[in-house]
């Protein structure tokens, strides 16, 4: 694997209006990486996420993917999104389809493949989240942990190079958030690239490469996991942590 | 056969003489109505759909003042035809085309323009509602699998539109099949026209418009159920099979990912 960056940020800023919601941010990924940004709420963690997958359009800065600023006006959005999938805190899954059509539908109507193909390959990653028997069903008539298993199963169909999780855990139950981590700690170990907003610090612990936390608008610190789940050296960080380290 | 006393007999006798025309009149009403309806929704799935495209400051300014121009046009043309009444309308298009513009449309063109028209102003804000009430998730969820907006809208946010304003469609079919009798003061000869025809003729009035009474009726009260069957199609099954031959498969909800995986290589 070429040590090249997938993704490298570059002093991105997001304001709405006059509030200021993320200022001078910089980090890099690297292919195979599992980055996790933690940090409270309001901190800016999920704006990035979505300025990353240009679902918000960032201030100033720049978003290299590849060496290419997919910022930039004349960089077609829609093709690009569809090599970097997202899975979001509510599913947002297809309501008008049944669990198969959600995971065939961008394979078919954005990458061109026949429906023979993007069913195989549908079934092959519903398989993997263990919902394959559940391919008939509307997305109404299932759990929470379920349509999440399948709105990650749709990502995955795209075959995307890097995948972007936006607390997808914060919508469920404890017993749904097992079934939904399980899935990404296979994901994880699988070499998948991944960038994941949570709060679950044990998951970011284990799972991740690299963390990032978020205060206020900033990066206040980012490192390996062991540095700074063990030994924080941020005084914000520290504090965030602290419930979680003491616990 | 001379006229019975009896209010009954009279009815009976209304219908033995004129029911054909009667079921001229209806059908000439459902005709006009569904064909009207369905003319009107595709005129207000386009305004609609045209009023709701997003504009950003991203785009290009050229594209915006050409959308800003059509959105204002399709505004005034929604907001006439849903403020003034239509048989008003009927009578400034019919005769005022034959008046200023030399042009004698036909008596069954007026009338399927002047419904579908009509429509098409109410069904426009409905359909802008309806896409407006489909949950910004689902535009997100499109969008980040890469689809357009056009894709967006034609696989996801249409039909989930669809499905939502489906009751007020019914609604304006059984508007329309009422309203048709407006058309009447353009010599449409429809149920209602018909039915005066009948009434004025013999001067049985309360007969002759029970009779209407009841095939109106009957016409709406049909429609209204055959749409409610309808909507409880696209909805689909309350329950669904579970895609499995092995009935021993774990189908709780949670899945044990303990076994040993082959996929290393």
């Amino acid at each position: 694997m070429s040590q090249e960056n997938i993704l490298e940020i570059r002093h991105l800023s997001k304001a709405f209006g006059k509030h200021v919601v993320l200022r001078d941010i910089d980090f890099t990924v690297k292919p195979g990486n599992v980055t996790c940004i933690i940090g409270a709420s309001g901190s800016g963690k999920s704006t990035l996420l979505r300025c990353i997958n240009l679902l918000e359009t960032p201030t100033s800065g720049e978003v290299l993917y590849h060496g290419v600023n997919i910022a930039d006006r004349k960089v077609n959005a829609a093709s690009y999104r569809s090599r970097v999938g997202m899975v979001f805190q509510n599913f947002n899954l297809f309501n008008n389809m049944t669990v198969l059509n959600n995971c065939m539908v961008g394979q078919i109507k954005v990458l061109k493949k026949d429906k023979e193909t993007a069913r195989k390959n549908a079934m092959a990653y519903l398989e993997k989240v263990g919902m394959a028997p559940y391919i008939n069903a509307k997305p109404r008539q299932l759990s929470g942990g379920q349509k999440q298993r399948v709105a990650i199963a749709r990502a995955l169909a795209m075959e995307p190079e890097m995948l972007l999780f936006d607390e997808p855990t914060s919508a469920l139950d404890p017993q749904m958030v097992g079934e939904v981590l399980t899935v990404m700690r296979t994901l994880a170990q699988e070499g998948l690239t991944m960038i994941i907003v949570t709060h679950e610090m044990a998951f970011a612990r284990d799972v991740s490469s690299h963390v990032v936390f978020m205060a206020n608008g900033v990066i206040e610190e980012e490192g390996e996991p062991e540095q700074i789940f063990g030994a924080p050296e941020n005084q914000l960080t520290r504090e965030f942590l602290s419930r979680f380290i003491q616990g | 056969m001379s006229m019975p006393e009896d209010f009954l007999g009279r009815i009976g006798y209304l219908l033995s003489e004129y029911g054909p025309s009667f079921l001229t009149g209806a059908g000439k009403t459902m005709l006009i109505a569904i064909v009207g309806t369905l003319i009107g929704c595709l005129i207000g799935f386009a305004v609609g759909i045209i009023q709701t495209i997003p504009v950003g400051k991203e785009d290009h300014i050229g594209k915006r003042v050409l959308l800003g121009i059509i959105k204002l046009i399709l505004n005034i043309y929604v907001e006439v035809f849903r403020g003034t009444p239509m048989m008003a309308q009927a009578m400034f298009i019919y005769f005022g085309a034959s008046a200023v513009f030399g042009f004698n449309m036909s008596i069954w063109f007026a009338a399927f323009f002047i419904v579908s028209i009509n429509t098409g102003a109410y069904m426009a804000e409905t359909v802008r509602g309806g896409i407006l009430s489909i949950d910004p998730g689902q535009t997100e969820g499109a969008k980040a699998i890469g689809m357009t907006h056009v894709q967006t809208m034609i696989n996801v946010i249409l039909p989930q539109a669809l499905r939502n304003i489906m009751p007020q469609i019914g609604n304006n079919l059984i508007i329309n099949i009422k309203d048709t009798c407006v058309l009447s003061v353009i010599g449409v000869v429809e149920l209602f026209y018909t039915t005066k025809g009948v009434a004025g003729a013999l001067y049985t009035y309360f007969e002759a418009f029970t009779i209407a009474m009841v095939i109106y009726f009957v016409l709406t009260f049909t429609c209204s159920r055959i749409l409610r069957a309808w909507e409880n199609k696209l909805d689909g099954p309350d329950n669904y099979d579970l895609a499995t031959t092995d009935t021993l498969a774990h189908t709780s909800g949670m899945y044990s990912y303990t076994a040993p995986r082959k996929e290393e290589e």
